[in-house]
């Protein structure tokens, strides 16, 4: 208790602990902090209009901190009730971290989430590291060969990729760590042992370290080195609880756009197998091939074609054009395994029906009923014209341009293949004069939406038109003009994969007589 | 009666003892034909004495590859079960699928194979079960 002149009247015993200057009759300046002096001096001032109660004030006293409530009584005179408040401002200085900390870890989700790139994710991990944690942070990818790759960034700087040819071991703790498994905690580095590929460039000499694991799923992401330069703070076991939080969540995020990164490699791998081959002309057949795969990127199509030149002369040539069901990589794993096998039954390729029961049989699997459907169709030389045998297994029927313009549709029907225990198909033959074509297209032509009103099937009546219009061309102009009239219907809207093959029995001039039965010499 | 929630594919099931009744709305597609199979697993599974499985396809729109693969892991499983599958009011775009994928008489025909299998719903049969050699049937199988 003061008096209007600044003199303590009174001081209690936990008071007297507290301020222990401060007796009865001492100036109040003399025995309290001077924040409090002059909150005592300021309630002296009188105030006009004071309708709200005396303010709280509050200050350190020695390390502890507290508010004063004052209480006016009617001398002037202001009782102080101080209020140890320590605790509740280390409570609310935590909060406030913690609530720091709860955004940067949101932010570091969101920034690190939005990408699956892992080159995206190893710099946002680097440069979140070093903004909030530390003085320079440096992500250690796992370890390829012998070599390091690193990206290091400094406080306010761009991220850094290098490759290091170093040995982990030269830091400690950053072998276990890489190596993810079993979990190794926080290791705090003696920085005079600290290799000089760790500091980055222009850092000087370093204070503190701490390597922390990246935890991937299942897999190590790598390592996270935090330095902080000498004579900064070193890192509180809090703060390396929370690098270690962040860690989770970068190596998640990087472990994540490592395994898409992994899978898309897979996928480029497969897609390379599985583009189709250019398509020429083989023992005086022309072939021409044509495939627009669906541009949903992530998904490998299900389309694909083959063309198994004869073995022997005078022995037919097999075309393969073949659907398979779905989409993405088990349709990509089942058209490798039709395609193999196929190959591995050409010996039968004489035989459609044999070879698509051995395929049937080699394809049904008890765990699931994806299926394709496929045209076989065998084209040997006779003379001028082209001698085929078509056989549908479950696929649209080739259509037939013929050289008056008309088109037909193959007469072959059959099941499809994979996912019934029984198969059948019908074979047609027929004969292509020169200039004639047998066209094999998948159902990605015909389901193609589009047009005018953006939404009609390209269907088989349209095909056949566009067919009709192709006729006595050359099967390669015949691929490319379906192609781009299917291109131009279906615009910039979603289409599945689309592919066709033409078999052509070309225009030659006869350099010999024949009489129609034996085998002439063509030009090329 | 149930109702199975889809975006696209709507499923209502009406059921008896040995009846089970689904009708289907929407498309049976790559994004959500699994969920019929689901769907028809389930009944297969908690209804051992069920006779007949009635697929109703009025309300089908499209069909993809991925669905009539569906349609034939169905007729598997009915098979299995000894359940006769039926599938009704087909579309013409379900017919015309059925027809070129040569597949209408194994999924519409009778379930006579079914009698001889004795594994039980829900259960594939082994490979060398289904792996009968194919029957060249076609006019032109010598070479």
């Amino acid at each position: 208790m003061a008096d209007l002149h600044g003199l303590i009247v009174l001081v209690n015993e936990a008071a007297g602990e507290v301020l222990p200057e401060a007796r009865p009759g001492v100036r109040l300046a003399d025995a309290v902090p001077s924040w409090l002096a002059s909150a005592h001096a300021a309630l002296r001032v009188p105030r006009q209009g004071d309708g709200e109660g005396p303010a709280v004030r509050s200050g350190s006293v020695g390390d502890r901190v507290f508010e004063a409530h004052p209480t006016v009584e009617d001398a002037g005179t202001v009782l102080w009730w101080l209020v140890d408040a320590t605790d509740h401002r280390l409570a609310q200085e935590a909060l406030r971290r913690e609530r720091e900390r709860t955004a940067f870890l949101g932010k570091a989700s969101n920034l690190l989430l939005s990408s699956l790139n892992l080159n995206r994710c190893t710099h946002v991990t680097a440069q979140m590291a070093a903004e909030h944690l530390a003085d320079a942070a440096i992500v250690v990818a796992p370890v390829r060969g012998a070599r390091l790759p690193l990206v290091s960034c400094l406080r306010d700087g761009a991220p850094l990729a290098s490759v290091a040819d170093v040995d982990p071991e030269t830091v400690p703790g950053l072998a276990e760590a890489l190596q993810g498994f079993p979990p190794v905690p926080t290791r705090w580095v003696e920085p005079s042992t600290v290799p000089d590929w760790v500091l980055p460039e222009g850092f000087g000499p370093p204070g503190s370290i701490v390597v922390t694991p990246l935890p991937g799923h299942g897999v190590p992401a790598g390592a996270l080195i935090l330095l902080r330069r000498a004579g900064s703070a070193g890192f509180t076991p809090e703060e390396e609880v929370f690098a270690r939080l962040f860690a989770a969540r970068a190596g998640a995020a990087m472990s994540a756009a490592r395994l898409y990164a992994d899978q898309s490699a897979i996928t480029d791998v497969l897609m390379r197998e599985l583009l189709p081959p250019s398509l020429h002309q083989v023992s005086g057949v022309d072939f021409a091939g044509g495939y627009r795969p669906s541009e949903d990127h992530e998904r490998i199509g299900g389309d694909f074609y083959d063309v198994h030149p004869a073995i022997n002369e005078g022995a037919p040539s097999l075309v393969v054009l073949g659907d398979v069901c779905g989409k993405g990589l088990e349709a990509a794993v089942l058209t490798g395994k039709i395609r193999n096998t196929l190959h591995a039954l050409l010996p039968l390729a004489d035989d459609h029906q044999r070879m698509l029961g051995l395929l049937n049989m080699a394809l049904l699997n008890s765990h699931h009923t994806r299926f394709a459907t496929l045209v076989l169709a065998s084209a040997v030389r006779e003379g001028g014209s082209v001698r085929m045998r078509v056989t549908s297994a479950g696929h649209p029927a080739p259509m037939i341009v013929r050289a008056t313009g008309e088109v037909e549709e193959a007469d072959t029907r059959g099941t499809l293949i994979g996912a019934m225990p029984d198969v059948r198909a019908e074979s047609a033959e027929l004969s292509l004069a020169p200039g004639e074509t047998c066209v094999l297209y998948t159902d990605g032509f015909t389901e193609a939406r589009g047009g005018p009103m953006g939404d009609a099937m390209f269907g088989e009546e349209r095909l056949r038109r566009v067919l009709a219009e192709c006729a006595g061309m050359p099967a390669e102009s015949i691929v490319e003009r379906v192609q781009m009239v299917a291109s131009h219907w279906v615009g910039n809207g979603r289409h599945d994969d689309m592919a066709v093959v033409a078999v052509s029995a070309p225009r030659n001039h006869h350099l010999s007589a024949v009489n129609g039965h034996t085998r002439g010499r063509f030009t090329a | 009666m149930s109702t199975y929630p889809s975006s696209h594919l709507r499923l209502t099931a009406e059921d008896t003892e040995t009846t089970v009744r689904i009708e289907l709305r929407g498309d049976l597609d790559y994004d959500n034909a699994d969920i019929l199979l689901d769907a028809v697993t389930e009944k297969l599974r908690e209804r051992p004495r069920l006779r007949d499985l009635h697929l109703g396809c009025a309300g089908l729109g499209s069909v993809d590859s991925t669905g009539l693969s569906i349609l034939l892991m169905i007729r598997r499983r009915t098979d299995a079960a000894q359940v006769c599958l039926h599938l009704e009011d087909r579309t013409a775009a379900l017919d015309r699928l059925l027809a070129i994928t040569g597949s209408l008489d194994y999924l519409t025909g009778d379930a006579t194979r079914g009698v001889h299998e004795t594994s039980g719903p829900g259960e594939s049969r082994a490979d060398t079960e289904e792996a009968l050699p194919a029957r060249p049937t076609g006019p032109d199988s010598r070479a």
